[in-house]
């Protein structure tokens, strides 16, 4: 038994390139940990998950978004 | 032949907007080539935020986001300028091909078709639309 494909939520926002500055957006797609989101999980296409990943790593290095949430420190 | 960058700088937040500004003067003039004497196209300041984690132990720095074109190999002395300003808490130098100009993409406004771009390798070269498919 095979589930229909959920759709891509990048896709259906419309957005051709994920943006590593819009950490609004990349927030959407990190476990609370800070973890990125499986596209199994996320229901992501192939290029907006390679995409997003590329993103939330800029995105971190950054300062936008932690490599680590809720650690104390 | 000169490409297309953008490049986000964090700046230590102890510094006040005219520091920052005579800095960017500082770095701007070491991409400029007789070819580009204009070379950013644009440059955008976020101003204080809250850093996700501590960086060098600080909270907070001042984030500035440019655009620019530059020939490559103009960029090694740049970004050794870069690392070496104390001042730089860290910096993001990318290629900006296909992406839009500005700041947030996560509204429909990013639909519309990517930016001229001269470079056939561009990934953005591929044509309107591809991903539906894949949707």
């Amino acid at each position: 038994m095979r589930r229909p494909r959920k759709s891509c939520p990048v896709c259906e926002m419309g957005v051709r390139q994920v943006d590593y500055k819009d950490e609004r957006t990349l927030y959407r797609f990190l476990t609370e940990r800070g973890k990125i989101i499986p596209s199994r999980l996320s229901g992501m296409c192939a290029r907006h998950q390679r995409q997003l990943a590329q993103a939330i790593k800029r995105a971190r290095h950054l300062a936008l978004v932690p490599y680590v949430r809720g650690r104390s420190r | 032949m000169t490409r297309k960058y953008e490049l986000v700088y964090i700046f230590d937040s102890t510094l006040e907007e005219p520091q920052v500004n005579e800095r960017l003067e500082r770095f701007h003039s070491l991409i400029k080539t007789p070819e580009t004497a204009e070379p950013v196209t644009s440059a955008s300041h976020w101003g204080k935020r809250t850093l996700a984690y501590p960086i060098k132990g600080k909270e907070t720095g001042y984030y500035v986001v440019e655009q620019f074109d530059a020939s490559p190999d103009v960029l090694s002395e740049f970004e050794r300028a870069l690392k070496l300003d104390e001042a730089v808490l860290r910096y993001l130098l990318v290629l900006n091909e296909g992406l839009p100009p500005v700041g947030v993409t996560a509204e429909p406004a990013a639909e519309t078709p990517a930016q001229p771009e001269s470079k056939p390798e561009s990934k953005e070269a591929a044509p309107q639309g591809a991903e539906e498919g894949q949707s």
